[in-house]
């Protein structure tokens, strides 16, 4: 094999990896990229990375999974050998750990009965989570003996619990492109867990997504604009620069329709960030109707009228002083309020968009009350900040989800989807 | 052209480069491919085009993208006063027909920047500025001319290109673009320039700027734009109009003074001078430990 083959063989390979990480590789940019590795050669690494991201990588974000991949495609033998070692060692640690599970792991002398791949995650696991699990085990050893079907239950869904949460640590720590650029981290983590000095970053990331929002919604609009009527008096005007000839035909627009929205937003203390972000996210779309109205709800619920919601300051010391804040969630009262208003807000014509967490005082009367208030507008869309993957573990989640279109927007980027979603479903 | 020449050429052009940038435009020079720039505004995307036409002595052919642009305005019209006026002239000719076909010619074809572009008999630079601000259906029109360097004209056919020019794309990510776009493209993203990078570009641009005011308009520019409170970072031709406004009020050192005086060079809002105002500057390029007390 010559030279410019073993580039080639070398790329296609390179290539195929790139396309389990989700890139569209041709054949053309291997090609391309056997090109210019022939000309620039394999002599300077960081020239090589340099040259194939520009060939391969056609975003940021595809740029920071290129720089990863590359990294671990193209090592030295030194690295690799020392690579392969450290995990053999750690297969043969985890192994062992697996092997001690069977044995640590009973419940009033059972093995728990615990699937592969739970089994796998415990072995993975930190070790201080582990010993967190033993010493749970442990301490309920005697009350599983005493009553075995309520702490054996009990037992098993703590267990099963703490893997799920282990093991989406792990798939998120897998695909951690987050970490790599500040910006497309922000997008991408929980909005729970942003620190003060983030928030105006987040502000400012909230802004751009809008306004990428908007225009693609505005072009969306322009191209199906047309109503098929023509338009003679612009016809006639364009006519006139051709010497009276209709060269270029203008039709007319259809009138824009926006939504009505009606918005019911929790302020409870954990949700007052994600609402006011989601707030931000939605008064910035221009499919917004000026027409919409925002309703803050804790046990009781108030209007908010559009200038409070401008600036993040005024928005808290507004939910402060109107006494909502601070308080317990009772959901069935804010949409029992918002159906009883008169005259009528939520009609055939509305949106009613819930922003809350599901976690309300009196679940089935908000279920009900949900119905109610589907009953009476048109449509009902909810935005959870709690991801998706967690509503098998919140029992209101659930119920509210079987009752209206529940989308999870624990982050930003998930944030930015749903508000795509809601401006453009008719 | 090898890399180390197109390195050269950019120094000629007193341009300030790295590595991952000159890497980046040889790759897409060698290939024959357009280079899709992103990056904030005021990064320098447009900048490049400027350069490689001075780099490979070629003429700029600048297409400026907006809402609405189209065929008409970026590839080809037909000059209609012209047809017209033809057509008057020539009305009692009896070849109809040969009046027709001669309508269609190239002295009545008016070339905008896409068709001029691939027409040049010396190639050219086409910069395609601020494609995101584009419609979606000028993105897919792009397509042909971007892979196959030819475009289709109903009257006359399809028109190859005499010379390939060098084609530099430009986004500020207003809106995503389409995949088949990106794919015809090399990529690059440019970020705002690292202190030691700024300082460069102040030195090769304002060569009669005392070095130090360079340096403590470098690192004001850092810190404004890492405080996140503003929102609109200053771009790269604002830090170089600060550091020449500085210069012509005859600015020797960056005082709390001169600062606010010539605030509105660096910064275009009200908040953003205020969100300035009221956060010191905690690191002083002044020299003395002082706690960046007179920066404001």
């Amino acid at each position: 094999m010559d030279d410019h083959q073993v580039y080639l063989a070398k790329l296609a390979a390179f290539s195929r990896m790139l396309r389990l990480e989700g890139f569209q590789v041709s054949h053309q940019e291997t090609a391309d990229a056997c090109r210019i590795l022939i000309d620039l050669g394999f002599a300077d690494r960081q020239t090589v990375k340099q040259a194939l991201s520009a060939i391969y990588a056609k975003s940021r974000e595809e740029q920071l999974i290129f720089d990863r991949v590359f990294d671990g495609f193209f090592v030295s033998e030194d690295v690799m050998r020392a690579m392969a070692k450290e995990q053999a060692q750690k297969d043969a640690q985890r192994e062992a750990i697996r092997a001690s599970s069977q044995e640590q792991l009973q419940v009033n002398g059972q093995p728990m009965m615990l699937s592969e791949e739970q089994r796998n995650t415990y072995a993975s696991m930190p070790e201080e989570e582990r010993q967190r699990l033993l010493d749970f085990l442990d301490k309920y050893k005697n009350n599983a003996e005493r009553n075995p079907d309520l702490y054996g239950n009990f037992i098993h869904s703590v267990f099963t619990k703490s893997l799920l949460e282990q093991q989406m640590r792990m798939e998120d720590a897998a695909t951690n492109v987050a970490a790599a650029d500040p910006e497309i981290g922000l997008l991408f983590r929980d909005i729970s867990e942003f620190r003060d000095e983030e928030i105006p970053k987040a502000i400012s990331i909230i802004q751009t997504l809008a306004q990428q929002i908007n225009a693609e919604l505005a072009s969306r609009h322009k191209s199906a604009g047309r109503s098929g009527v023509l338009d003679f008096r612009k016809t006639i005007r364009k006519g006139l620069e051709t010497g009276g000839t209709f060269y270029r035909l203008k039709y007319k627009k259809k009138p824009r329709r926006r939504r009505h929205m009606v918005i019911l937003c929790d302020v409870s203390g954990s949700m007052i960030q994600f609402s006011e972000f989601a707030l931000r996210f939605i008064q910035s779309l221009n499919q917004a109707s000026e027409s919409s109205k925002v309703f803050l709800f804790s046990e009781s619920t108030v209007e908010a009228d559009a200038f409070n919601l401008e600036n993040m300051d005024v928005f808290r010391e507004y939910v402060s002083r109107s006494g909502i804040y601070g308080k317990g969630t009772n959901l069935a009262n804010a949409l029992e309020h918002l159906s009883d208003q008169r005259p009528p807000i939520l009609t055939d014509s509305t949106t009613l968009i819930i922003l809350s967490d599901t976690k309300t005082v009196e679940t089935r009367r908000a279920y009900e009350a949900l119905q109610k208030a589907k009953h009476l507008c048109g449509k009902v869309i909810w935005l959870n900040p709690i991801p998706e993957n967690r509503w098998n573990y919140l029992r209101s989640a659930q119920v509210m989800a079987s009752g209206c279109t529940m989308i999870s927007c624990n982050t930003l980027g998930a944030l930015a989807s749903a508000c795509r979603r809601l401006a453009t479903s008719d | 052209m090898d890399l180390q020449t197109l390195k050269l050429k950019m120094d000629q052009a007193h341009y300030i480069y790295d590595e991952t940038l000159a890497t980046v435009l040889y790759v897409a020079l060698k290939l024959g491919r357009p280079l899709l720039i992103e990056g904030a505004a005021g990064v320098g995307k447009t900048e490049i085009a400027k350069v490689m036409a001075a780099a490979l002595d070629r003429d700029l052919v600048r297409l400026q993208c907006y809402e609405g642009l189209d065929e008409s305005k970026a590839l080809y019209e037909w000059n209609y006063q012209k047809q017209l006026l033809s057509i008057q002239i020539n009305k009692d000719d009896s070849d109809k027909a040969e009046l027709t076909d001669s309508l269609f010619r190239d002295e009545y074809l008016l070339e905008r920047p896409l068709l001029k572009s691939i027409k040049s008999e010396k190639p050219v630079v086409l910069l395609i500025d601020e494609i995101d601000k584009a419609d979606e259906e000028f993105e897919a029109f792009l397509l042909e001319l971007l892979s196959d360097m030819q475009v289709s004209i109903p009257e006359i056919g399809t028109v190859k290109a005499n010379t390939i020019p060098f084609v530099v794309l430009t986004s500020n990510r207003a809106r995503p673009l389409s995949e088949a776009l990106r794919r015809r493209c090399a990529y690059l993203y440019i970020e705002y320039p690292d202190m030691e990078k700024e300082l460069a570009i102040l030195r090769a641009k304002l060569p009669h700027v005392d070095d130090k005011l360079c340096a403590q308009v470098a690192l004001a520019v850092q810190q404004l734009r890492s405080n996140e409170a503003i929102l609109k970072k200053p771009s790269i031709a604002e830090t170089l109009d600060w550091a020449a406004a500085l210069d012509a009020l005859g600015v020797k050192e960056l005082t709390p003074d001169a600062l606010r005086q010539t605030a509105g060079f660096i910064l275009k809002n009200s908040e953003d001078i205020a969100a300035m105002a009221q956060k010191p500057t905690e690191e002083c390029s002044c020299g003395h430990n002082c706690g960046g007390h007179h920066h404001g």
